[in-house]
């Protein structure tokens, strides 16, 4: 038996390397990231580090992230942070909503923030993205630039804010072409890009000719079977989402709606230290937060008409004479409450 | 068990403690050296990670020991199942179908008391990973295809069915976001140690380690599952039993040990079944039965050693700021250094000890062969 005590050692091995490390003692003025992906997506996940990163380097503030693997982590990740004396733990997505109430709870002291988060409390703030105004928008530039009347979405995981963000789309191709067909697909994952490949590449093939995602990571999929489409002699576009991409594929991609992520985790960021961050926070056209770009590599695919009647309507849309339709998937404070 | 007498005992034993330290040391010198190459402090990355794994009683208890318990589990399984030759790299689905059936039960039989629902849902999930598992059974027995490709290959058939369920018949009622409804309070796992994470699952994981290794030492079954382990060829000869069902048992006994890991896993810890419930403990699973040279008791020990591998590497992006990818890296890095070692030292041991007829027996099933 005692053959198998040969695992112990490495415990005070390990211990007695510890010496070097360097603790954050940090005194309630940190501010912490947890991404469920990888921050290098060129998408959502990509858009918060910057954020993160923006924090530091305007307020001063030192700052972490973790990429959790799975929900079990998001307690235990949360729990670190506040132990640690992080001030301000920022939940990149739904899905850290329950966990974010749980520790909220047992922090009073400290403040959580839930991208398209569902739950707000005195101190847990869901920020809501009006992604949708500017998918609307892509909507519209979508609605101008194709010829067989033919428009494709791909996305990851049919949740509320993906689904909210083709609802839009949608909308907005029929603005401008009330005949389209929109074809939708949602390929279940947000990290599989080949899927997201093989999803584009059947909505190609049934003649879309104007395509946009809301698959994250995979999107690296999308943008390749619209480039080998084009590649084949077809004419086809892409549009981006989350993130600015249009430097991502800058030959296929026509415009991306867009979240400026950084710029408002930095807004959250201050607000929380001026003491004046109170939650949910709506996000949408009015503030600049998010919007609809056009990619300057490729200046005459949305024809300049188009571009005149997007105009318009963001305009309009910010004078809340266009309703853009939604998903609104905001509880109430006292509504469902945390599992455990 | 018997033992070789005095010194030469000694120096049996201190060779695997060398073993670690050299893996050890080894895994820690890459390690450095890849860390700083990417502009990353080894000295911080490695505190954070021994802190984050022991530094306080709640990393060890509600992060560490809690990683521990599904590989600990999931680690039972393929122990045994290798034990009886049978290479279940399974575990990973049957621990998925676990999972689902647990979950189903649960939020579907209106059962009030928890002495009602845990048993419920325990024995559902140990069937569900059993039938994941009894379908490769069948074909090894009936028409001896090999094990490793279709236990392999049923993973991704739990998975894709795990995503289509909780995206679609089992997605939670309001219809959002692709997860179950969260379990009943009955149907949760009480927590083992009060103000901790940490539940009864671990506790579960314990005593089946040691029911398996007093099946596996002390019964005729567990004796048919070792002699069939080290020469299926020679048991059947031997005529003194027939093969297929010691196969048939290791097959099911793995599938229900690695489908309670996933129920054990949601009952006592995320309440809900998601799409990503495991980041691969299946596949862990094996690294923690071959190091514990696939005996139970060793792979609690085992287990905890990857458990806090698992917990340290999250605290080394929180602290040191390492990128997940260096992390998994490192945390690859070391499983494959910690069996290089022990497998050579193995087969150093084989060759050279004097002894080794007698050690080679004792051990016999695991050693030299996988």
């Amino acid at each position: 038996m005692f053959r198998y005590l040969r695992c112990l050692p490495i415990v005070p091995l390990l211990i007695s390397t510890a010496c070097g490390g360097d603790s954050t003692a940090a005194d309630g003025s940190a501010v912490a990231l947890l991404t469920s992906g990888p921050v290098s997506d060129a998408g959502w996940h990509a858009g918060a580090y910057e954020g993160l990163q923006m924090i530091g380097d305007s307020l001063g503030v030192h700052i972490s992230h973790e990429q959790t693997r799975t929900p079990a982590d998001f307690d235990n990740a949360f729990i670190s942070y506040a132990e640690s004396g992080y001030g301000l733990i920022f939940g990149h997505g739904f899905e850290y909503q329950d966990a974010a109430s749980r520790a909220g709870e047992a922090y009073p002291g400290v403040t959580f923030v839930v991208s398209s988060g569902s739950r707000p409390s005195a101190n847990v703030v869901p920020i809501i993205f009006g992604l949708h105004e500017a998918s609307y928008l892509a909507g519209m530039a979508a609605g101008a630039i194709t010829e067989s009347g033919i428009v494709g979405m791909v996305g990851g995981v049919e949740i509320p804010s993906a689904k909210g963000t083709f609802i839009a789309f949608e909308a907005g191709v029929k603005a401008m072409r009330e005949d389209a067909t929109v074809l939708e697909t949602f390929i279940g994952s947000w990290d599989n890009a080949s899927a997201a490949k093989e999803a584009a590449a059947a909505q190609l093939r049934q003649g879309a000719d104007a395509l946009i995602h809301n698959v994250d990571a995979a999107s690296f999929g999308f943008f390749q079977a619209v480039r080998e489409a084009r590649e084949g002699g077809r004419t086809a576009w892409a549009f981006g989402m989350n993130r600015d991409q249009n430097d991502v594929a800058p030959d296929v991609i026509a415009g991306s709606a867009v979240i400026n992520i950084p710029q408002i985790f930095l807004q959250t960021a201050r607000a929380w230290r001026d003491g004046t961050l109170e939650g949910p926070l709506y996000t949408g056209l009015a503030t600049g937060a998010v919007d609809f770009v056009p990619n300057p590599e490729q200046p005459r695919v949305i024809p300049p008409m188009a571009l005149v009647q997007i105009e318009e309507a963001r305009m309009l849309i910010i004078e809340e004479k266009i309703e853009v339709p939604r998903i609104d998937f905001v509880e109430p404070a006292a509504g469902d409450p945390p599992s455990a | 068990m018997s033992n070789p007498p005095g010194f030469a005992r000694f120096r049996a034993d201190l060779r695997p403690v060398l073993g670690a330290a050299t893996a050890l040391v080894a895994t820690t010198a890459i390690a450095a050296t890849l860390l700083a190459l990417g502009g990353h402090s080894p000295g911080a990355a490695f505190g954070a990670l021994v802190r984050g794994a022991f530094g306080s009683w709640h990393n060890f208890v509600s992060v560490t020991l809690v990683q521990a318990t599904p590989l600990l589990l999931t680690g039972l399984a393929v122990a045994l199942a290798f034990r009886a030759r049978v290479w279940n790299i399974g575990a990973e689905g049957q621990l998925h179908a676990g999972a689902l059936a647990g979950v189903a039960v649960a939020v579907s039989l209106p059962l009030g008391s928890p002495f009602l629902v845990l048993p419920a849902t325990l024995l559902a999930a140990a069937a569900a990973g059993a039938l994941w598992a009894a379908v490769p059974a069948a074909m090894k027995t009936r028409m001896g295809v090999g094990e490793v490709i279709t236990t392999l290959l049923m993973n991704f058939v739990a998975l894709f069915l795990a995503q289509f369920l909780v995206q679609g018949p089992l997605r939670e009622s309001r219809g959002a976001l692709p997860q179950t409804d969260a379990i009943p309070a009955a149907a949760q796992l009480p927590v083992l140690i009060p103000g901790s994470r940490l539940h009864l699952g671990f506790l579960i994981g314990i005593l089946i380690a040691v029911a398996l290794w007093l099946y596996l030492a002390r019964t005729p079954g567990g004796f048919r599952i070792r002699a069939v382990g080290a020469s299926p060829r020679a048991a059947e000869v031997s005529g003194r039993f027939r093969t297929g069902p010691v196969i048939w048992r290791a097959f099911l006994a793995s599938g229900a040990i690695a489908g309670l890991a996933g129920w054990i896993q949601i009952s006592g810890i995320t309440h809900r079944m998601y799409e990503n419930l495991s980041p691969g403990w299946g596949y862990t699973a094996i690294a923690v039965a071959l190091l514990a040279r696939l005996h139970p008791l060793a792979a609690v020990l085992t287990a905890i050693v990857f458990g806090a591998l698992s917990a340290g590497g999250a605290a080394m992006q929180r602290e040191a700021g390492v990128p997940d990818a260096w992390v998994r890296g490192i945390e690859a890095l070391v499983i494959l250094a910690v069996l290089a070692v022990d497998r050579g030292l193995q087969a150093f041991s084989d060759k050279t000890a004097a002894g080794a007829t007698s050690r080679r027996a004792e051990t016999g099933t695991a050693a030299g062969r996988v």
